[in-house]
């Protein structure tokens, strides 16, 4: 409603400003005037240029004259005189351009504005579901709070994790830095800090790697993911057979509910088997998509890669889900994730499509249905159909 | 309220459709009250598009992604700062601010223009309102910055890296207030034709607009090659790249506009030549804008573009090209002619300016148009660059730099080259004295620098004999040179300051081209390397975050002659992982008015870096010298002569004698 | 002299400094512009030896190798054909594999080119465009290839 008022005091002023010419008296033309002016400032100016001897005496006087001559014949001029339009048809276009202000304005923003639509600034988005808000929305506001409390150590601590799931090891790789300036070493961050690096080089355990993993060690020698990386450190240098033994010492000192057993097991059995070692990318919760599992050479693959044939693995990965999504459709947590990916990957149309197909195996109003539709809409998809 | 914004914009389009219409038919008509409407609905129409632009600019500071073009050039966490630049950053809004930026030109005709003929102040606020309402038409068709996205999505896309950087805040709007100041020019002439006769005032109103156009063009591309050899890591700080030429064209014939419009000023001569200049100058910054926003040439710094968008520039170009100069070809013979000259006098040395200038203008264009006119006709791609410009620009430039300390010093109507010759004498004579040096005491000059040089020296020095001999230094006591000196018109001190800058930027440009050195190596930690007389140090890398990205900051330090450290240098990679995208932040050091420049390349292996480094000597001087030309014109703007319209004048003369007439 | 005759002589005088520059421009554009080639137009292309020219492709993938300190050497390929190019400096922060990219310089003797300048986009999404309209013909490259 605001709006359509302020619209119509702006069209109102715009019509007043055509209109306004119309209330004063019609004035007199004085052209000539000017012109004289401007003729006599010349030769006021061609005195001073003579005087500074700009210009030569005979040179000036012609000048002059030259001026003059100009002076005479726009006299000659004055006397042709201004013709008068008839009142009539001024004031016919006078009324026409007064009225095509609001009648074009209007036509044209009926047909390409959006009136309805009210403005969202960034605060108003986030102020509006604090509950339900999206992994993003929650990162967005912690990062915005560590710019402005850069110092702030559990910020970090917090965050550091929270990238490396996004697939942010770049960023983890700061945080966990941050942290452990601000915070002190422990074990966790340094092993943390160790797998970010990694992750970052493309699932290569680097010397930096490394370095972090043995501080881990020091501080905490059971700490089991700087263990295990170590030991695929060996495996990545060749040194299969004593990486194999490390990992086998592992699985005989992991407490039996250990999430790390599952995965150091898979390392010494194919470590034996003598494929070449799965990269930092398969540890649990290390990477984002890995929920599907990549198998062994699209990881080995990933280590070697350029980042667009990265983004061609991870399509594949997508791929994956969807498959596994068709089989097995009854997976709310599986359809966010896909919608998700597609809509990083820049594929908002098979998002749009992955979300109908999860509609109509869950149900449009169902409480997974709106929460999808909810998750859907932070992303920028439209859920209205 | 962004949909505020979005109605303004249309409601615009609206005051300007009548603003170009109306006007024109009361010229016609002789109706004083229809010509009227152009003042007060071009003040209105600024007014609005004003309000359209700080919405948008509010909505990218509060992040407003339910409109597209925000959501597209930003992000939350960008600093304030490029939030704000960012509107002018991508194209919808640069155009919304080249609208802008007509319109408040349009409006400062319309306030300032009281003591203009009615018919003239009518006809040129219509040219304006043609203008305005074709690029308000493109805009809402084919690049709607309003464009609205629902639901908002939750983060922006972020603006390109390399245009988060304070020179996107400055270079851009400058660049516009050049182009876009030349859009007067081109109402004025078009409204001339169209009366068929050109006012004397005319020329008083003229001059001074393409002054302000010229300083703020100057300042622009000076300030973008700045940007570009700070920002893109190359140290170069010209690469005639058809981006560059499409702003450098304009600027060639804003300069010869500038000065034809002397001669017209003063002594009423070249009119049909300053007509077609200022239809000219304007058409090269509208070509210039075609350019850059169809993407038909390739660049090195375009951005992404849309042939849509290009078509439509390109009907718009050949409209108001076409048109003018169709206009031109049938009134201009209706023109009478004006005051006669000796061909050597003031006028015959600015005839002289404006024929290398024009002809300069023509090589640079064939030279940026060449290449798609091949392919428009045998389908060949080729390429046209720095070897082609200097083999026909160099040539075209250097005589004409050799004659400008002559022009100020020469009579009008008719000189007398040998009196003046005679007078130029000690600046001839010093401007000898350096390329000697130069070209014997200094080690590696060639014979190309020496002259170089001395040309450079030739018009600093001239520039300050004119200033000199003005003022009767040596020929009168100092006090009274002194009081001369000060009561100079601004515009003698506004052509000495223009004169002498462009003698700094010729001798930064033989500084960096003659003497720089250059090393490409891999540095070690704690390596030492020798450049330029200067010993600097690699310290190694550290990663630092910023708010929306992360770098490999390279430390080196500057030594001094006993090894101490001297100063600092930082040099970075930097990742933005928003849009994944890598960039080089250079790391200078300026010392007097040289500069080291030090570039990153990737790591190695083992901890050391590719750095590329170079040493440019008298580098700063290429963007000194634009900005005492930027000074210069500012000075003569300054004159009591263009300060004001033709009449109501009278009293300050009066109020204030002249010093100089003793 | 007669007005008209000096008239005369300044006009003769400004067509003759015109003549000037643009015969000087065309030689310029005969000698100077650089020709655009992708690696399969270069066996039907004759060549001066040392002539300048621009080539434009794809960086083959896998073919980047770093030499001795600041040296590199990669190949630029159309999909028909790779040409190996080396090169001495810092490469554009954008340039990968895959990635469109313009090189400027000539043959050496033994048939690799040596460019002197690498051109990639500061620009994610940007692919060269005379690169672009050559790949779209071979049918390679398809514009807006994520949407």
């Amino acid at each position: 409603m605001l709006f359509w008022v302020i619209a119509a005091v702006l069209t109102l002023g715009a019509s007043l400003a055509v209109l306004l010419p119309f209330t004063r008296p019609a004035e007199g033309d004085a052209d000539k005037s000017h012109d004289l002016e401007v003729y006599r400032d010349q030769l006021s100016e061609l005195d001073r240029d003579a005087a500074r001897g700009l210009i030569s005496a005979p040179d000036a006087e012609q000048a002059r004259a030259e001026i003059g001559r100009r002076i005479i014949r726009l006299d000659a001029e004055t006397a042709t005189g201004s013709r008068n339009a008839s009142a009539s048809v001024s004031r016919i276009v006078g009324v026409a351009a007064v009225l095509a202000v609001p009648v074009i304005s209007w036509s044209i923003y009926t047909a390409i504005g959006s009136p309805s639509l009210p403005s969202q600034p960034l605060s108003a988005r986030l102020a509006e579901n604090p509950a339900n808000s999206s992994v993003d929305d929650l990162v967005g506001r912690a990062e915005g709070h560590l710019i402005a409390n850069p110092s702030d150590g559990r910020g970090w601590d917090v965050l550091a994790p929270v990238y490396m799931r996004m697939g942010r090891s770049e960023d983890s790789v700061t945080a966990y830095r941050n942290a452990i300036r601000l915070l002190g070493s422990t074990a966790a961050r340094q092993a943390g800090l160790g797998e970010a690096i990694g992750g970052a080089s493309g699932g290569i355990i680097t010397e930096d790697a490394s370095k972090a993993f043995e501080e881990a060690l020091k501080l905490d020698p059971a700490n089991p993911k700087a263990r295990y990386f170590l030991a695929l450190a060996l495996a990545q240098e060749g040194k299969v057979a004593e990486a194999a033994s490390a990992w086998r010492q592992m699985t005989a000192e992991l407490p039996a509910d250990s999430p790390w057993r599952a995965v150091v097991d898979q390392s010494v059995a194919q470590a034996e088997g003598q494929s070449a070692p799965p990269a930092a990318g398969a540890a649990p919760g290390a990477v984002a998509g890995a929920a599907t599992g990549p198998n062994q050479e699209q990881i080995d693959a990933a280590a070697s890669m350029s980042s667009g044939d990265r983004t061609a693995m991870i399509e594949g990965m997508v791929a994956t889900l969807d498959e596994k999504l068709r089989e097995n459709p009854r997976d709310p947590e599986g359809w966010q994730r896909l919608v998700r990916s597609y809509v990083v990957l820049g594929k908002t149309e098979q998002a749009q499509e992955a979300l109908g197909r999860a509609y109509a195996v869950l149900g449009r109003d169902s409480d997974d249905g709106k929460k999808l539709s909810e998750f859907a809409a932070s992303l920028g998809l439209k859920v209205t159909e | 309220m962004v949909e505020i914004g979005h109605f303004a914009l249309i409601l615009a389009l609206a005051l300007s459709f009548v603003q170009s219409l109306v006007p024109l038919y009361g010229a016609h008509k002789g109706d004083a009250r229809l010509m009227a409407i152009g003042g007060p609905v071009a003040v209105t129409g600024f007014a609005l598009i004003l309000l359209s632009f700080v919405v948008l600019m509010i909505a990218y500071a509060v992040s407003d992604f339910s409109l597209a073009n925000v959501w597209e050039n930003s992000h939350s966490l960008k600093p304030m700062l490029y939030k704000i630049t960012g509107v002018w950053g991508n194209h919808e809004g640069s155009m919304l601010l080249w609208v802008l930026i007509l319109t408040f030109f349009g409006a400062l005709v319309a306030a300032f223009g009281g003591n203009l003929p009615a018919t003239l102040r009518a006809n040129v606020l219509a040219v304006q309102g043609w203008i305005g309402t074709a690029f308000l038409l493109f805009i809402l068709i084919t690049s709607n910055p309003f464009a609205r996205l629902s639901p908002a999505p939750i983060e922006g896309r972020d603006l390109n890296p390399i245009l988060q950087d304070i020179g996107l805040a400055i270079h851009p709007p400058l660049l516009y207030l050049g182009y876009v100041g030349f859009s007067v020019c081109f109402s004025f002439a078009v409204a001339a034709l169209i009366e068929g006769r050109i006012d004397a005032a005319w020329a008083r109103w003229v001059r001074p607009w393409t002054l302000a156009a010229w300083v703020f063009l100057t300042g622009g591309i000076a300030m973008g090659s700045y940007w570009a050899y700070y920002e893109l890591g190359w140290g170069g700080f010209w690469f005639w790249d058809p981006v560059e030429n499409a702003s450098f064209m304009p600027w060639l014939a804003g300069t010869a506009l500038l000065h034809s419009a002397i001669v017209m000023e003063k002594r009423s001569a070249l009119k049909i030549w300053t007509l077609l200049l200022a239809i000219l100058t304007f058409s090269l910054s509208l070509l210039g804008t075609f350019l850059v926003r169809s993407g038909v040439l390739t660049s090195v710094h375009a951005f992404a573009s849309d042939p849509s968008r290009g078509v439509f520039i390109l009907c718009i170009l050949t409209l108001f090209i076409g048109g003018s100069l169709a206009l031109f070809a049938l009134r201009a013979s209706s023109l009478s002619a004006g005051g006669i000259f000796h061909p050597i006098s003031r006028e015959g040395a600015l005839v002289l300016n404006n024929l290398f200038l024009t002809t300069a203008t023509a090589t640079v264009l064939i030279g940026t148009l060449y290449p798609l006119l091949v392919e428009g006709l045998f389908g060949e791609k080729i390429s046209v660059g720095e070897p082609f410009f200097n083999l026909t620009f160099g040539p075209l430039m250097i005589p004409l730099l050799a004659v400008v300390p002559f022009g100020p010093l020469l009579a009008w109507k008719r000189g007398d080259l040998a009196a003046v010759a005679q007078r130029l004498m000690f600046a001839f004579g010093g401007a000898l004295l350096v390329a000697l040096v130069t070209g014997f005491f200094i080690d590696g000059a060639s014979v190309f620098a020496a002259l170089g040089a001395g040309l450079a020296a030739w018009l600093v020095l001239g520039a300050l004999t004119d200033l000199a001999l003005k003022s009767g230094i040596g020929n009168v006591a100092p006090r009274i040179a002194l009081r001369r000196f000060i009561g100079l018109p601004r515009s003698v001190f506004g052509t000495a300051l223009a004169h002498l800058g462009l003698g700094l930027t010729l001798a930064g440009i033989v500084g960096v081209v003659s003497f720089q050195s250059e090393a490409i190596l891999v540095m070690k930690p704690g390596q030492v390397l020798q450049i330029g007389g200067h010993d600097l140090r690699f310290d190694g890398l550290r990663p630092v975050r910023g708010p929306n990205y992360t770098e490999d900051q390279g430390h080196f330090s500057l030594l001094g002659v006993a090894g101490q450290p001297i100063g600092e240098l930082f040099s970075s990679k930097r990742f933005y992982p928003v849009r994944q995208m890598p960039t080089t932040e250079a790391g200078i050091r300026t010392m007097g008015f040289s500069q080291l420049y030090v570039s990153l390349g990737d790591e190695t292996a083992d901890g050391s870096v590719v750095v590329r480094v170079w040493w440019k000597p008298l580098v700063t001087l290429i963007w000194g010298g634009a900005l005492v030309m930027m000074v210069g014109g500012f000075v003569s703007l300054l004159d009591r002569r263009l300060r004001v319209g033709a009449p109501t004048r009278r009293k300050t003369i009066e109020a204030k004698p002249v010093a100089v007439a003793q | 002299m007669t007005r008209k005759q000096k008239r005369l002589s300044v006009i003769a005088g400004a067509l003759a400094f015109l003549g000037a520059a643009t015969a000087l421009t065309f030689y310029a554009l005969g000698q100077k512009a650089s020709y655009f080639y992708m690696p399969a137009d270069l066996q039907a292309a004759v060549l001066q030896p040392g002539q300048r020219i621009r080539l434009g492709g794809l960086v083959a993938a896998g073919s980047i190798v770093r030499g001795q300190g600041t040296e590199v050497a990669f190949g630029v390929t159309d999909s028909d054909k790779t040409i190996e190019v080396r090169y001495t400096g810092i490469l554009p922060d954008l340039f990968r594999e895959g990635q469109g990219v313009i090189t400027e310089g000539s043959f050496g003797p033994d048939g690799t080119f040596v460019a002197d300048s690498v051109l990639a986009k500061h620009d994610e999404t940007y692919m060269p465009k005379e690169v672009a309209d050559s790949l779209k013909e071979k049918g390679v490259w398809q514009e807006e290839a994520t949407q």
